[in-house]
């Protein structure tokens, strides 16, 4: 294992931004994959699964099972993450807004470049990502339709949902549209719930990510089949909104099969108490997202269901 | 007198409303189609727009009898931000003006956003005024996209601005208000001007100036345009970005909105620790310094100052 600095940035009063990266198998000749965990400061579950990653790959290196090249960069925004804040703490701009960089320009935009260039000539790219809302859901696999992303890499994760959308326009500021178009198969791993650490998840993370090295040769290790994934597309999610704000009780479980006219969750008023509104399933499914803060707004998204159409 | 009506609203969690309000103005003799949309606030930070909106509503209360064509007034888009010195939407910490056009099917930020343009759609125009943010100070200017250059300068130079900036058409930006307004083809200027949390009086009133000028010009009012200023345009010349090469305390030199010339200090940035200065920030370019940082404190990179200079 080889520690990196991937960058040193100095601040007016604080000790400098430290991102370290961890290589691993720099000589070997097999494929190389690179992993960014925690680029916000509430991504704790990403960096969570980084760090034990680094830990299993270093135990691999002994027993001589590493036959690719592997980089981890478990936390990229430390500084948010040592103040319990999401973004740059300064002027509050996401990393994963800055892609592919500018080394001549804002502050984030040098960081996001020195970032970009480290991740450059590997062969494949994954993205531990946390999510963008209040939610939490069942771990999946985002991969967005650059033209140049391979679903068929994204399958040897074993992940039971590949989510394979076209992507939005803020998405050609982020990270995995950028790695796909310089060259690198990236995708994303979407899990847990922001700010916290979820068990479950991240083994399942976790063990996508064996899987996937020992299927392309880059881990010699022996694993057990994944899921053989479900490729789905926005038309097999139904969003099931919430019509009341207030006090919010989910009554099931990311990736509980819902059958159609369960309950899913209630909403009572958050001052009087009077029960407001039972959320109930239109259609059976699998349960992928829940919103996950006690507190809900009117029209949020409660839950959603995957089905097949 | 305006009219108060309630645009959007939706509950929040613990008995409150986020709302969003508009004062409308009709003619005399009754409501028009032919619309105009005055907005501020999509930023919580930026107040300057809500001093024009002010002024604005104070002048059509003055003279109701002026009044053409149905002008709207919407001052506090981002109503939970503005009350709370806070820029983006309270809660899921999104920009607003990186979620357009939203969505019903959304979270709130979104939801807000199909809201704001639902409210306005059908405008003819649409004026969205910004003030930077907190760590930078602009001359009001208004920033168009390449791509309705053709349309929107026109309409510009009638705002009695300083600085019209043609940019190059960005992927990210097609989720600002403004581009999904101007892909309804209500035309919609970006209005910056002054700097966040605070207020300038002299940039409120320039710009009360260009909207009463604009809407002579455009049939909203039945008066004389006024007699405005003609503002720099970005394709006679170049922006040069002055972004500090170090960390620490940036100390500006001259103020802004000054002519400087090629290889004058613009600022220093100093080490309130050991005493010493780290490095001077130099004019590459002579020209007018159009923005200048207000919040001192500056890492590498953080943006200082531009000069936009006219090409001889
Ligand atoms: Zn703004």
């Amino acid at each position: 294992m080889k520690r990196l600095e991937i960058l040193n940035f100095k601040s007016p009063n604080r000790a400098p931004l430290i991102v370290e990266g961890f290589l691993f198998g720099e000589e070997s000749k097999g494929p190389s994959v690179a992993i960014v965990g925690a680029m916000s400061g509430d991504h704790i579950n990403q960096l969570y699964v980084a760090s034990r990653f680094v830990d299993f790959l270093r135990q691999k290196e002994e027993e001589g099972k590493i036959t690719g090249k592997i980089l981890v960069i478990p936390a990229v925004n430390t500084y948010a993450l040592n103040m319990g804040q999401p973004f740059w703490p300064l002027d509050k701009t996401d990393i994963n807004m800055m892609f592919p960089g500018y080394a001549q320009g804002e502050t984030t935009q040098r960081i996001a470049a020195k970032l970009f260039e480290s991740l450059q000539g590997y062969d494949f790219g994954i993205i531990l990502e946390g999510r963008r809302d209040q939610g939490m859901c069942l771990p999946y696999v985002k991969l967005i339709k650059s033209g140049y992303e391979d679903l068929e890499a994204a399958k040897d994760l074993g992940m039971r949902f590949i989510h394979y959308r076209e992507y939005s326009p803020i998405e050609t500021v982020m990270l995995q549209y950028n790695w796909q178009l310089w060259g690198s198969k990236a995708l994303s791993l979407v899990f847990g719930k922001n700010g916290a650490i979820e068990h479950r998840s991240s083994e399942e993370v976790h063990g996508a990510l064996v899987r996937f090295m020992a299927k392309r040769e880059i881990l010699d290790v022996s694993v057990f089949e994944g899921f053989s994934s479900n490729v789905i597309g926005p038309d097999h999610i139904t969003l099931l909104k919430a019509s009341h704000a207030g006090i919010f009780d989910s009554l099931v479980s990311c990736g509980d099969t819902i059958e159609k006219g369960a309950i899913l969750g209630r909403i009572t008023d958050a001052l009087s108490g009077k029960k407001l509104e039972k959320i109930i399933a239109p259609s059976g499914g699998v349960l992928t997202c829940q919103y996950s803060h006690p507190l809900i707004f009117q029209n949020s998204i409660a839950f959603r269901i995957a089905s097949v159409n | 007198m305006g009219v108060i009506e309630e645009v959007f609203s939706i509950d929040l969690p613990v008995g409150e409303q986020f709302r969003i309000q508009r004062c409308r103005y009709i003619p005399k003799k009754g409501e028009t189609l032919k619309r105009i949309s005055i907005v501020s606030g999509i930023h919580g930070d930026e107040l300057e727009g809500q001093y024009v909106c002010f002024l604005l509503g104070e002048w059509l209360r003055a003279n109701p009898d002026k009044i053409k064509a149905t002008i709207d007034i919407y001052p506090a888009i981002n109503s939970l931000g503005l009350d709370s010195i806070t820029r983006s939407v309270p809660f899921y910490e999104v920009d607003l003006n990186r979620v357009f056009p939203g969505s019903k099917n959304d979270f709130l930020p979104a939801q807000i956003a199909d809201g704001v343009v639902s409210a306005m759609k059908g405008s003819e125009i649409a004026i969205d005024i910004h003030s930077s943010n907190i760590f930078l100070r602009e001359i009001p200017q208004v920033r168009i996209a390449k791509s309705q250059e053709k349309t929107l300068v026109p309409l510009a130079n009638k705002l009695n601005i300083d600085f019209v900036w043609v940019h190059d058409a960005v992927t990210v930006l097609e989720s600002t208000f403004a581009h999904a307004m101007n892909t309804l083809g209500t035309k919609t200027l970006v209005v910056e001007m002054g700097v966040g949390m605070r207020l300038g009086k002299t940039y409120g009133h320039q710009l009360l100036d260009g909207l009463l000028n604009l809407m002579a010009c455009e049939g909203f009012l039945s008066i004389e345009p006024l007699d405005v200023r003609y503002p720099i345009q970005s394709h006679v010349g170049e922006v040069a970005y002055l972004n500090a090469s170090c960390p620490g305390l940036f100390v500006p030199s001259i103020e802004h909105c000054q002519m400087i010339e090629k290889g004058s200090v613009v600022g220093q940035i100093v080490d309130p620790l050991s005493g010493q200065v780290l490095d001077e920030v130099i004019a590459p370019i002579g020209g007018i310094l159009f923005t200048l940082r207000a919040y001192p404190i500056v890492y590498e990179g953080s943006l200082v100052g531009r000069i936009f200079g006219e090409n001889e």
